[in-house]
């Protein structure tokens, strides 16, 4: 079921929590927003689902505005982000419960909630209370409650947030398998974790203050951000935003950073129009900046290590620049091992890898060839 | 509440423990009084010092039941039994019914709240926070004009009025503490209004509303005032009855008095006794951790 909305506005009292929101999701896509908590993820996920309504704008299901249709007949589930779980019924009966609803015959409500208890691993908790289960339990069972009518569209509202770390990670893998199981079932996936966005969502529609931000898959998201919030949201660690500026040399342009110069080439086609001196972010990802082993084949310059967090097999560097700068840097743990804290290091940046922004708007500026907005 | 581990003695500490049990006894010795009173004839009782060895007998008791007259002939019953049962039975159906509309006011309140919501709540609230005194002679005048005194109607619906307030704002507060996503999950599930009440909301409030009959059925149980002017002879409760049989020809009888009050403390330990889990969860609602 494809899934279009459009201009969705919703204020409670005086925050705006949707400020019109467009998104167009297709049938059996796997759909990501992201975005930090209070962006309005949740009001978005729970007006689509029917259980909030919108100020202005409106929401179609397989081409059908909604707006009158109860939530019942919407052929919607949602997960919650603390599951609400039916505390005074057993697994089986949190089940059945949609089934129950439903109407449906007891050998039939019987026989699917068997299937489903089997399929998420769930049949030795069936006779007892949520209470009682652990949190990966609780985790699935709200989601075999969602999937047990067979929904066209399921909404998942951060369903990972309350689980530990390990437990997220085999659940990720968990629902990107469920995916491919269900086939025609549409996903919309809500988290302010880009980890989770970025290795589930098909599409990921990055939304900020109740606008959406930019609509992209995963590569480009990481690639060519629309902004320097995405940039900032996507990617671990997160990025390097740096202050620069627009400088004339008799050899061309040229971005001055505090330590070191960018040929301002790849951008020329924009650039062009801007004056001398005007101000720029560079975003230089940690992944993209290394140490200089033989020639350096970019724009180099010298750091001081003063942070080193080893994390196995890479290292993450806190470093200054030129003595003031502040950067990160990922390096794998081959290369990281001799390095210490103090230790004097000559760096390079992979020139392919700087992403530009406007300082004022933060507005990505596009490398040559490439369409504005990527 | 199954696995809690229960200390030694040892542990508090003897001088602690023998502090607590110092307490204890001087609270609950003017119960233990009356019970052992109601146990003893009457030359025990008037005894002094108090005596806490002695023969027990039933006496009082039968005479709780039964009055011999002072010119001889046959016994005959006191209707003690029917004020029992006129206590039961008023207090009983006075605190469901307060239970059952409190409960849907309750609901209203806190979710689906009207313009000036607090402000009807306060209200409701100040009219239990005043002596119910105030108000005797509107009532009584109002009982006369609808021919009401002494009918089982007009005290239950009175105790029923004056159960509502303290019903409503108990249960509201245990619908408020509820977990709204629950409810939302449920109308996702294909459930109507009515049903998330019924069968989502309600089924997680029962430990509250458990709370709440005791709470108001004590209340009701011991109520004195409205029931000395608003009942009649067929109507009659045992408070009332307790006090009538203070004073008479032969002086107060004690032992009498200790058997009527004895009977009469037994149904509030029954009933608090049989609901004490969900008391306990009752009024410890909303403090645990979710």
């Amino acid at each position: 079921m494809d899934v279009t909305v459009s201009d969705l506005c919703r204020n409670f009292g005086r925050v705006a929590a949707l400020q019109g929101v467009s998104l167009a999701v297709d049938a059996g896509e796997f759909f990501a927003i992201l975005g930090p908590s209070g962006a309005g993820k949740t009001t978005l996920l729970r007006i689509v689902a029917g259980i909030e309504h919108a100020d202005s704008g409106s929401v179609r299901l397989g081409g059908q505005d909604v707006a009158s249709l109860p939530v019942r007949a919407r052929n919607t589930a949602m997960v919650f982000q603390t599951f609400a779980l039916y505390p005074h019924l057993t697994t089986f009966e949190n089940l059945a419960y949609p089934l129950r609803e439903q109407r449906t015959p007891r050998a039939e409500i019987a026989r699917r909630v068997n299937e489903v208890a089997e399929m998420l691993r769930l049949s030795h908790t069936l006779a007892r209370k949520p209470g009682t289960l652990s949190g990966g339990e609780q985790q699935r069972c709200a989601i075999g409650r969602a999937l047990i009518r067979r929904p066209r569209l399921l909404l998942l509202d951060e369903p990972l947030t309350n689980l530990d770390a390990k437990l997220r990670h085999d659940t990720r893998a968990e629902f990107k398998r469920l995916h491919r199981e269900l086939g025609s079932t549409t996903i919309i996936y809500a988290t302010p974790d880009q980890l989770e966005a970025l290795s589930m969502g098909q599409r990921i529609g990055v939304l900020r203050a109740g606008r959406i931000v930019q609509v992209d898959t995963p590569d480009a998201l990481y690639r060519t951000p629309g902004d320097d919030f995405v940039a900032g949201l996507v990617g671990d660690p997160p990025i390097n935003l740096l202050p620069g500026t627009l400088r004339a040399t008799h050899s061309g342009t040229r971005i001055d950073l505090p330590f070191m110069g960018i040929d301002a080439g790849p951008w020329h086609a924009v650039l062009d129009g801007f004056g001398a001196g005007t101000r720029l972010t560079v975003g230089l990802r940690p992944q993209a900046i290394r140490p200089v082993t033989a020639e350096p084949d970019g724009p180099a310059f010298t750091a001081r290590v003063f942070l080193t967090e080893p994390l196995g097999d890479v290292t993450i560097l806190d470093i200054l620049a030129h003595g003031e700068t502040r950067l990160r840097m990922v390096l794998p743990q081959e290369q990281a091992w001799r390095i210490a804290v103090d230790d004097t290091i000559d760096c390079t940046v992979d020139a392919d890898q700087i992403c530009l922004f406007a300082h004022e708007t933060g507005t990505a500026i596009p490398r040559d060839g490439t369409a504005a907005g990527g | 509440m199954s696995a809690r581990e229960v200390r030694s003695i040892g542990q508090a500490g003897w001088g602690r423990t023998l502090g607590a049990a110092a307490v204890s006894i001087l609270y609950f010795f003017p119960v233990l009084f009356i019970i052992l009173a109601a146990f003893k004839t009457r030359q025990d009782i008037l005894t002094w010092p108090v005596k806490f060895v002695f023969t027990p007998t039933l006496d009082n008791f039968v005479s709780v039941f039964f009055r011999v007259s002072v010119e001889g002939g046959a016994a005959e019953a006191t209707g003690f039994g029917r004020y029992f049962f006129n206590s039961m039975f008023i207090g009983g159906s006075s605190v469901l019914l307060a239970l059952v509309i409190g409960t849907a006011a309750a609901y209203g309140f806190s979710r689906f709240p009207l313009r000036g919501n607090d402000t009807y709540l306060f209200m409701i609230l100040t009219t239990r926070m005043m002596p119910p005194i105030i108000a005797i002679i509107p009532i009584f005048v109002l009982f006369r004009i609808f021919g009401l005194s002494g009918t089982y109607q007009g005290i239950i619906a009175l105790y029923t009025a004056f159960n509502l307030p303290f019903s409503i704002w108990m249960v509201k507060s245990f619908f408020d503490d509820l977990d709204r996503d629950i409810e939302d999950a449920a109308r996702m599930d294909g459930s109507g209004e009515w049903r998330v009440f019924r069968r989502v909301c309600l089924p997680q409030i029962y430990a509250g509303l458990a709370a709440t009959f005791v709470f108001a059925v004590i209340l009701t149980w011991n109520e004195f005032v409205f029931a000395l002017l608003l009942t009649g002879t067929e109507t009659r409760t045992v408070p009332v009855q307790i006090v009538r049989t203070i004073g008479g020809a032969m002086g107060v009888d004690w032992g009498l008095l200790s058997a009527l009050e004895t009977l009469f403390i037994i149904p509030v330990v029954l009933v608090t006794f049989a609901l004490q889990n969900q008391l306990l969860r009752g009024v410890t609602f909303g403090t645990i951790r979710r």
